[in-house]
């Protein structure tokens, strides 16, 4: 489980970050929501160590993030994380090299899947690819978390609907997913915990289906409760 | 270790064009220049002897010999040149090293931060390879001399030129002289203050991307501090200084102890840094 307990982060004498708690389970789909400069992506650089807090704790299944967790939980990024020089083979090489979870023959099916080219650089690729090829080294890693910052912001309907794909899939199952979004029509379904953010606070976290079933309100009837109130 | 020699290598690989890219220029520049020099003051021995001119204000002799000391102090700026082009190269990419993985489309920062091995290993394989390509221009330039000794012998005919020594061939030129010290220690010198200049800047790049803003003045800060540290026994303590009561063998020996000092507190912040305070 990743436990974020009561973190603080100030940035430019704003507080970004102003107590923020949550759990994220292993084998769910947990949902950070808010709107643009809420402190989505803060969190998950802070749980991956990509950026100091100015208080609080975070703990993966009781650890301290560390160089040894890297192994154990894969953070994609809203941006490349290659070399722009460096051909899509070189940087599966790179991840095969350094990543002993690194698991190479999922790589290839997602590379046959996702439509890439061994030979293209990371530089050449459109947005969309870009986030494919991201995702690709996110999901490359047996890892048991997955982290992922606004992975369908900014890409077109059909590499949307790939990603989407690969959410329902088994590359999924099992793992503990945590990521960020500020627009969750269409992927509303997919989630298992919402957990919205306001002013650097979580002003609510919710499992659901538990309030589809319970308070029959959908996420975004939360989020027009909290964001419009 | 693995996971260390893995990140040099791909910083060597990052780096390998621009790298061959200086060398070709230095052969290029040293090579050209020296044929033309040759061939150019061979022309002006023919011209003179048709014309049958026994006095010229060139500065060698129509009849002595040419050696390959004479063209190396004719050429001194066509061998300097490109020297100072991958010094001037070489101090950039101090900076570069860095930011090239912060700035663009691609961040690979990201990346180097969560390779499941010690941040440490980022610090230390950058400046081994930037070490690497200081010691791979430099000898590269060791190898370029014999040939460039070799090409001259080819050019000139054997009546018309002596021979001369390597070791005499490099004093001759500043830029070389400097750049391979005659002497071990003069060596150790030269490039162990080079280090310690590489090592504050990557601790005042490292301050700069954990503070930002206000890592700009820190870094500059601690520029200021480690060079001061290092010149102000020579400065304030040094022989000639009123009232200073060290001899310079103790000067020194304080001088060595605030290089080492300098050195250990650079590599200690930066390890720091990259550990608990780096932001993306």
């Amino acid at each position: 489980m990743i436990e974020v307990q009561d973190i603080r982060k100030r940035y430019r004498r704003r507080d970004v970050l102003n107590g923020v708690s949550f759990n994220a389970d292993k084998g769910e789909i947990t949902c950070l929501i808010g709107v643009n400069g809420a402190g989505k992506s803060t969190i998950l650089k802070a749980v991956m160590g990509l950026t100091p807090i100015a208080g609080g704790s975070i703990r993966i299944d009781g650890q301290a993030p560390g160089p040894k967790l890297y192994e154990r939980i894969a953070f994609v990024p809203d941006r490349l994380t290659m070399p722009t020089g460096m051909k899509l083979a070189e940087a599966l090489r790179f991840m095969e090299d350094f990543y002993e979870s690194w698991n190479s023959e999922r790589a290839s099916e997602l590379m046959r899947f996702f439509g890439l080219s061994y030979s293209d650089r990371v530089g050449s690729l459109s947005k969309g690819t870009a986030a494919k090829f991201n995702l690709l080294l996110g999901l490359g890693q047996d890892s048991d978390y997955l982290l992922m910052d606004e992975p369908f912001s900014g890409i077109d309907l059909f590499s949307r609907e790939a990603i989407m794909e690969v959410f329902t899939s088994e590359l999924i199952e099992g793992r503990g997913v945590l990521f960020t979004t500020h627009e969750i029509g269409e992927i509303e379904h997919l989630i298992d915990k919402a957990v919205l953010l306001q002013d650097g606070k979580v002003s609510r976290a919710f499992d659901c289906e538990e309030m589809r079933s319970g308070e029959g309100k959908s996420v975004i009837d939360v989020m027009r409760e909290v964001y419009r109130a | 270790m693995n996971r260390y020699l893995k990140l040099v290598h791909m910083e060597v690989h990052r780096f390998r064009w621009v790298l061959a890219a200086l060398m070709a220029i230095t052969a290029i520049c040293q090579i050209s220049a020296l044929i033309v020099t040759v061939l150019t003051e061979l022309s002006r021995r023919e011209e003179r002897l048709s014309q049958n001119i026994g006095n010229s204000s060139a500065p060698v002799p129509a009849k002595d010999p040419l050696t390959f000391e004479w063209v190396m102090m004719i050429t001194q700026q066509w061998f300097s040149l490109p020297i100072l082009l991958s010094i001037a190269v070489l101090g950039l990419y101090a900076f570069i090293i860095w930011y090239r993985d912060w700035i663009g489309r691609s961040t690979f920062i990201y990346r180097l931060l969560m390779l499941p091995a010690a941040r440490s290993n980022i610090y230390f394989a950058k400046i081994t390879a930037f070490l690497l390509f200081v010691f791979g221009l430099v000898s590269f330039q060791l190898v370029l001399l014999p040939i460039e000794q070799l090409i001259f012998k080819l050019v000139l005919p054997a009546d018309l030129r002596a021979d001369s020594h390597i070791v005499e061939v490099i004093s001759i030129n500043q830029a070389l002289a400097m750049l391979i010290p005659r002497g071990f220690e003069q060596f150790l010198y030269s490039y162990g203050l080079g280090t310690i200049a590489i090592l504050t800047i990557f601790t005042a790049v490292l301050l700069e991307r954990s503070y930002r803003r206000l890592g700009i003045l820190y870094g500059l800060l601690y520029l200021g501090a480690c060079g001061l540290a290092v010149v102000f026994p020579i400065l304030f303590l040094g022989v000639g200084t009123p009232g200073s009561s060290f001899f310079p063998e103790e000067i020194f020996v304080i001088v060595l102890v605030m290089c080492a000092l300098v050195s250990c507190v650079s590599v200690w912040l930066g390890m720091r840094l990259l550990a608990g305070k780096i932001t993306v």
